[in-house]
């Protein structure tokens, strides 16, 4: 068909489905809502013919504007939210944790490596301790008082506990994103942790005082230092596509990695915001029995590999990553 | 033609529809304006909390109240004024910018709050993100299935309606083009100038479409008659 001809048969049609567009009826019936639905087929179609056959002319360009408005206005989104949410926890984070299960294992290991070495390290010479803690926090503990009790006392429980979730996340996003830097910086958080960890649990056994640190962290620390190490493997396998890419281009190994690694990262955010309030609320006070405190800590980390187990093999939202 | 400002997804029956992707600059510029305005609904919100404190004297839960306000007031400015909006914050609006979802369709609700929640991840990974991704996604229109267009308006432009024999998409296109601008060239020497090549052209290859016109007038004006050229 010649240009003029198809515009000259065509046009009136596109007109009228202009004109529906511009106005759009408040209330529509049944027959006009089928017609308007026919109109926009038919100039879709009309579109894909001039885009094919005339591009650039002022008609392709006219039926293009139409059709992406008219989609705009007929399609209506899929139904996300709620839903969406509810499949990623329970589908696309439990399938992407899996598939690192490998790295946070090489995480965990390294981070009870750096911990034995912490711990033997202020066992045999505990004056290095003051080097980790500070001298005030020593000088504390040597005379029975833990310097966790003034971490919270002094500011409202809301302030506090959104410092600590911040701190926390920080910390996560630093493992996970520094994992562009051929996974440098997961191994170096996984690493720190893990020593001051071990290095503090040396000091307060030291000072006899290791029964209230583990009181202390039995609430929030299995939880913590699970994220930290889950958002740490993540972190590795970003590293790990930017080492060995294998016999792709490095780009695509690269999104292929993140795509999971951003699964596990999101999942593990409102976790974050759980443990700041327990790391609040419940760790310091010296009202809730230590067997309480190591109930909610065990039945925290239960609770997230739980969910971490899930079967989850549906399409996932993260899937167009 | 391969068009790089545009990347196309496929629509109803398969029908491969370009979008008009906004890019790194224009979404930063509307979220710039964005938080400009989110700026004095945070002072105005302070302001309010500092009254309310000093007039019921408790200022340690107004403090907290205060505080906990600034994250939920930035969320909320955002997805309200999306849903409200149907895909446009003010910020939006100014630059011409709209969120439709990635099948080209309008976002419901959920899609608009889901996109927003990662905004505080997004201002570190989104602008790296949105320059790798030809679609120019961020972190929270991954989530959502979403993707942000500009609006252009569909101003009537000539359309030929007697096309010369010989004449392909090309011709039809430059001759279309020319008149739709001719009227806000600033050199009528110039337009004159391209209007006399179209003309010897429209000579060489089809002298009968000529015939009966005033070919010494304005240049213009002549190929609109010898091609019946229809605004619409």
């Amino acid at each position: 068909m010649d240009y003029a001809r198809f515009v000259r048969l065509r046009r009136p049609l596109w007109e009228r489905f202009e004109a529906q567009l511009a106005s759009p009826p408040k209330s529509m019936t049944h027959a006009g809502l089928e017609e308007m639905a026919l109109l926009y087929r038919q100039v879709l179609h009309d579109h894909a013919l001039a885009a094919a056959r005339y591009p650039g002319t002022a008609a392709a360009q006219r039926l293009r504007g139409l059709a992406v408005e008219g989609t705009r206005l007929l399609v209506a989104g899929r139904s996300e939210g709620p839903g969406g949410l509810a499949r990623f926890f329970t589908h696309t984070f439990p399938s992407a944790f899996r598939r690192q299960l490998g790295l946070t294992g090489i995480a965990l290991a390294l981070f009870l490596l750096a911990a034995v070495w912490g711990l033997a390290m202020t066992a045999l010479r505990p004056d290095l301790g003051v080097a980790l803690l500070g001298p005030k926090a020593i000088a504390g503990l040597a005379e029975g008082r833990m310097w966790t009790e003034s971490l919270v006392s002094t500011v409202p429980p809301a302030i506090s506990s959104s410092r600590i979730a911040t701190n926390n996340i920080s910390v996560a996003l630093s493992a996970w994103s520094g994992g562009i830097l051929a996974g440098v910086v997961p191994l170096y958080v996984v690493l720190l942790n893990g020593l001051m960890l071990g290095a503090i649990l040396g000091v307060t056994l030291h000072y006899s005082m290791a029964g209230q640190l583990a009181e202390f962290i039995s609430a929030h620390g299995p939880l913590e230092i699970s994220l930290i190490l889950v958002a740490a493997g993540a972190g590795l396998g970003i590293g790990r596509a930017v080492v060995v890419s294998g016999d792709r281009p490095r780009s695509l190994a690269l999104r292929d990695a993140a795509r999971d690694a951003l699964a596990v990262l999101l999942g593990c955010v409102p976790w974050f915001v759980v443990l700041a309030l327990v790391e609040v609320l419940v760790s310091p006070s010296p009202d809730v029995p230590a067997s309480f405190k190591l109930a909610v800590g065990l039945s925290l980390e239960a609770l997230f590999l739980a969910l971490a187990a899930l079967p989850g093999r549906s399409p996932d939202t993260l899937g167009a990553l | 033609v391969v068009n790089l400002d545009h990347e196309s997804i496929l629509g109803l029956d398969n029908i491969r529809l370009e979008l008009p992707v906004a890019g790194v600059g224009s979404r930063t510029l509307a979220a710039f304006l964005d938080y400009l305005i989110l700026l004095l609904l945070l002072l105005l919100w302070t302001v309010i909390w500092s009254v309310l404190a000093v007039a019921m004297k408790k200022s340690s839960w107004t403090l907290v109240a205060l505080l906990a306000g600034y994250p939920v007031l930035e969320w909320s400015y955002f997805a309200v004024s999306e849903i409200l909006g149907g895909g446009r914050t003010l910020g939006k609006r100014a630059i011409r910018l709209r969120v439709i979802t990635a099948e080209g369709g309008t976002p419901g609700a959920g899609a608009l709050v889901a996109r927003n929640l990662v905004r505080s991840l997004d201002l570190l990974f989104g602008i790296p993100l949105m320059a790798v991704d030809p679609l120019a996604r961020r972190l929270g229109d991954r989530l959502a299935g979403t993707l942000v267009v500009h609006e252009r308006r569909t101003v009537a432009a000539p359309i030929i309606g007697r096309v010369p024999p010989g004449w392909g998409p090309r011709e039809l296109a430059a001759v279309e083009s020319f008149l739709a601008r001719a009227q806000g060239l600033e050199d009528p020497a110039r337009t004159y100038e391209m209007a006399d090549r179209i003309l010897d052209r429209l000579r060489r290859d089809s002298p009968e479409l000529l015939e009966g016109l005033d070919v010494r007038g304005n240049p213009v004006e002549v190929i609109r008659r010898a091609l019946q050229v229809e605004e619409g």
